[in-house]
């Protein structure tokens, strides 16, 4: 199973692909004692049926070692997953919660206590449309999502309210991802062109904001641009606006 | 005594007005109807008394007991046979429908053993999941919207609200619930199930099914036997739903 999932690894896997643990003419089963060294950890995007993992979604095999794989996939809807920290729109106000939509099938919920500093006398100041960076504390498939800006302790880690003057657009989860890995090569090559802030959401929403509105518009369509370009060519096309924007 | 098989259609003459209702039979009313007097009945259920006449009160067949006494009791029932409301105490079998963070509806299906032939609505709040740690309860850690579960009433809730049910005991909780994967889950302890294709565990307020509570569910078949848990009693069952057909789940102790 090791071994056939190795090769693969990088390739492009549609939804069906199986693997099995077959090597030799006799099936054996997961349960052998034998293979028991085969442990394979499957990450989103695989999923073990029986004793054969499956591909559920398209897209590249990653590994990391030891044995952990899962698939890259390209998607642009989102959706709400449990921990993840994500940007959302204040669609309505209810009595003692905000609706706030976070770009999946349900408009989540941020109660304003939720927030720092917010007391039941102290009101938050939150108006309909103010953008808010929030991380998800429910979001399965048979409840609506519930938001909060405030970790376990009370303090908000950056979390809340935010976006006065700046430009919030989407791009697609996979652009979202590489822009917060740890090597951060995107990010370091904009941080090189204009001083700006940046705020990314896990839902696929980027809010950008810098010292004029034409270089926020020019960032804006940089980072849309990087989905389908290699490194070089990121490199080359932030080097050619740099020189052609001073 | 039965109305009797007596179908009709919109349109079909049942009876001429100023018919004598003489005979128990299949006599149909509808609301308002005049029955009889007083002098030759005694009042039962789905009757009211007006100006020294019995009058029906629904619409359905006219019963006449004769009790022995004096006078027959006439009653108007919309059912041959009455249905079993469930009262405080009972125990309830229910399919979850909705979850939310403070509570579970749920959908009335048996009660005790006897099917209900209209669901009721009933509601397993956050509070009335278990009987210790009463506020640490996730919902979706307990039940998921197309789970049986085992519960008691214990409140008949108003005009609008539904029915209160509570599942803080050892015997109640879920008793079936499918995995993501679709396949019927088996219970490894009081919090957790395992679906016995994917392997994955699932947490849900498990209950521990005794031998007293059997309910006739037929559209539900089962993969695993539970006398393989290893938390559980190692019995069979006479559960119907969990009875199993000589198949033995990954987790059986042969």
């Amino acid at each position: 199973m090791h071994s056939a999932l190795q090769d693969k690894v990088g390739e492009v896997l549609l939804p069906g692909d199986m693997f099995s643990f077959e090597s030799s003419p006799e099936t054996i089963g997961l349960t052998a004692s034998s293979r028991c060294s085969d442990k394979v950890v499957c990450g989103p995007g695989l999923r073990r049926d029986g004793d054969r993992v499956q591909a559920c979604k398209s897209g590249l095999l990653r590994h990391k070692p030891p044995n952990v794989y899962w698939i890259e996939s390209q998607q642009r809807r989102y959706v709400p997953t449990k921990g993840e920290c994500v940007i959302g729109i204040v669609t309505a106000k209810s009595g003692d919660v905000f609706k706030v939509d976070v770009g999946g099938s349900e408009q989540a919920s941020l109660s304003y206590l939720a927030l720092e500093g917010a007391t039941k006398r102290n009101r938050p100041n939150v108006q309909v449309g103010d953008l808010v960076y929030g991380q998800l504390l429910i979001a399965n498939k048979d409840m609506e999502p519930e938001l909060v800006c405030v970790d376990r302790s009370g303090r908000s880690n950056g979390m809340g309210v935010f976006g006065e003057g700046g430009l919030m657009f989407k791009v697609s989860l996979g652009l979202v991802r590489r822009l917060l890995s740890p090597q951060r090569d995107i990010v370091r090559d904009l941080e090189q062109l204009f001083p700006c802030e940046l705020v990314i959401g896990l839902n696929g929403r980027v809010w950008v904001k810098s010292s004029s509105v034409q270089r926020t518009l020019v960032i804006a369509n940089l980072l849309d641009s990087c989905e389908n370009m290699t490194a070089q060519q990121r490199q080359s096309l932030f080097r050619r606006v740099a020189e052609g924007a001073l | 005594m039965s109305p009797g098989d007596k179908l009709c259609v919109p349109g079909d003459k049942l009876c001429v007005p100023g018919d004598k209702l003489c005979v128990p039979g299949d006599k149909l009313c509808v609301p308002g109807d005049k029955l009889c007097s007083t002098e030759d009945c005694v009042p039962g259920t789905g009757v009211y008394l007006r100006h020294g006449y019995i009058h029906s009160s629904l619409a359905g067949y006219v019963l006449r007991k004769n009790k022995g006494e004096e006078l027959p009791v006439i009653s108007v029932v919309r059912e041959t046979e009455t249905q079993p409301l469930p009262h405080v105490g009972a125990i309830v079998t229910c399919k979850v429908t909705s979850i939310n963070p403070r509570m579970a509806k749920v959908q009335i299906l048996y009660v005790g053993s006897t099917p209900l032939k209209d669901p009721f609505r009933g509601t397993i709040r956050k509070e009335d999941v278990r009987a210790t740690e009463k506020d640490k309860v996730e919902t979706y850690k307990s039940f998921r919207p197309g789970d049986i579960v085992l519960a008691k009433v214990i409140s008949l809730g108003g005009v609008q609200s539904n029915y209160l049910l509570t599942t803080a005991e050892n015997e109640l909780g879920v008793v079936i619930a499918r995995g993501e994967a679709g396949a019927q889950m088996v219970p490894i302890s009081w919090c957790e199930m395992q679906c016995p294709r994917t392997h994955a565990k699932e947490y849900r307020k498990v209950a521990r099914v005794q031998q007293e509570y059997t309910c006739r569910h037929e559209d539900v078949s089962i993969a695993g036997s539970l006398g393989g848990a290893t938390l559980f009693h190692t019995e069979h069952t006479e559960h119907p739903i969990l009875n199993q057909a000589d198949m033995h789940g990954p987790f059986a102790k042969s």
